[in-house]
């Protein structure tokens, strides 16, 4: 470790309510993380990214792959998304999937039993659904996984399916403790639209 | 020959890695890149990874080496550091030489027999323009600290920075010249560049705008990671600049210089020729 001491550039803040690191602004972009900045604000998980930019380069292509348009329907990956995210408590990948679940087309009864505000086995009718959901619980946490939700997954989804929504949900995990940890903030549009709805 | 060594050999990227070894220093000048002072953090990089770097680059293909601050000289290490980088590849390490006398000058005595050149930075030909930007009664400790390390057998080069707003006429700058030819410094060993609006500069609205595409790649290793240039990691009101950093990884040094590789190859082309920027 070396002497830094005295050195603003990086310093985010421990104070409640403001994000641990400084967010790299696109006038401070190093070279290699310029391209995520070029279609305006690229948003906090790559703006903290950002400090590290060879970081940056690896892990924001792995992001989308995993989290975008892929074999698995969209709305199952957002299931994935919004459940992981609120069984592990992480306020950001909440508030900001939540926003994203309504605009794929989520019933506000559905995104509230995924946050865990309603049951989620009576609101998602679906074998499918519940299937994925209940992948979800069983991953977040630790220790060996329940043998009932390998079946349920197993029963509704093919070998490649099952390999790609763990993937989601372990991914998610990754981001939900990164968000937390760093404290990221929701952006006041995401806020303004959970305001809206009902959903803050 | 590596890709790597391809990129130095065509120009592609700079065949020198220059090294942030300290970032404070005895002065404070008016155009300082890193924002350097006596109360600046030293953010030091160790000795040790300064003699790993000088081996990587040298193992890359990479032909010379620069040590700049801060003032390296401050640290008490700095000649035995850099005795060993030299060991591997040219050295040239960048001074306000204000702390060559007595027994510090004669720490210096064993570069003389390595390939090891001392940049010393002397803005102006008249002190009082000169002190103006450095620091008091810097002019006199330059001049007559160059002859007694030309004396003690050091190559000196000199690094003379001009404020483009200076209006700097054409006979100033032949009394600059014949000033270090009788100091024993010759005109292959006398670099002029414009002040770069980064860092201090920028704070005091000086110096020339220069962007990515108008600064030479050449790779710069700091305590902060690894940057486009020398003129990278500046510092302005104790935040430092990352628009030019490369990468955080500094070793192995493949990582970054790859990365600047990649970097350089897509780069447009820019006014560094014009601007005189080196």
């Amino acid at each position: 470790m070396s002497d830094r001491r005295g050195l603003l550039a990086a310093a985010g803040t421990d104070a409640p309510g403001l994000p641990l690191v400084a967010l790299v602004t696109e006038g401070q972009a190093p070279l290699l993380a310029r391209p995520f900045f070029a279609g305006g604000d690229p948003g906090p998980i790559v703006a903290a990214l950002a400090q590290v930019p060879e970081l940056l380069e690896a892990t924001a292509p792995f992001l989308g792959a995993v989290l975008g348009p892929s074999a698995v329907p969209i709305r199952t990956k957002e299931i994935v998304v919004l459940r992981t995210s609120a069984r592990a408590s992480c306020r950001y990948c909440v508030e900001t999937h939540t926003v994203v679940a309504r605009d794929i087309g989520l019933s506000v009864t559905e995104v509230r039993a995924l946050r865990g505000e309603l049951d989620a086995s009576e609101v998602f009718a679906g074998i499918g659904d519940q299937a994925v959901i209940g992948w979800c619980d069983a991953l977040v946490g630790t220790g060996p996984v329940r043998p009932e939700a390998k079946a349920a997954l197993r029963g509704c989804f093919a070998d490649h399916e099952v390999v790609e929504l763990t993937l989601l949900v372990t991914t998610t995990l990754l981001l939900n403790r990164f968000c937390t940890a760093l404290g990221l903030p929701t952006s006041a549009g995401v806020l303004a639209r959970l305001a809206a709805e009902g959903l803050a | 020959m590596t890709a790597l060594g391809g990129a130095i050999a065509a120009g592609t990227i700079g065949d020198r890695v220059w090294l942030y070894s300290n970032y404070h220093c005895n002065l404070a000048c008016a155009y300082c890149l890193t924002d350097s002072s006596p109360s600046s953090s030293r953010r030091e990089l160790r000795a040790e990874a300064m003699v790993a770097v000088a081996r990587q680059a040298a193992e890359l293909g990479f032909e010379a080496l620069g040590v700049t601050g801060g003032e390296p000289f401050l640290r008490p290490d700095m000649v035995e550091t850099v005795a060993a980088m030299a060991a591997v590849l040219p050295t040239v390490v960048l001074s306000n030489a204000t702390l060559f006398s007595g027994d510090r000058l004669e720490r210096l005595r064993p570069l003389a027999d390595l390939d090891v050149a001392v940049q010393v930075s002397l803005d102006r030909v008249e002190a009082s323009a000169n002190d103006d930007l450095r620091a008091p009664g810097n002019h006199a400790r330059v001049v007559e600290s160059i002859p007694r390390l030309v004396d003690a057998g050091i190559r000196v080069r000199i690094g003379t920075t001009l404020d483009p707003d200076a209006e700097v006429s054409v006979a100033e700058q032949a009394r600059l010249c014949a000033l270090h030819r009788s100091l024993g410094v010759s005109d292959e060993d006398h670099v002029v560049r414009p002040v770069v609006r980064r860092g201090r500069a920028a704070a005091a609205d000086m110096g020339v705008a220069a962007t990515v595409c108008d600064l030479p790649p050449e790779l710069t290793i700091t305590v902060d990671g690894a940057f486009w240039s020398p003129f990278g990691p500046t510092v302005r009101e104790g935040r430092l600049d990352t628009d030019l950093l490369v990468t955080r990884t500094t070793d192995p040094l493949s990582v970054p210089a790859a990365a600047l590789a990649r970097l350089a190859e897509d780069r447009p082309a820019g006014d560094d020729a014009r601007l005189g920027i080196r």
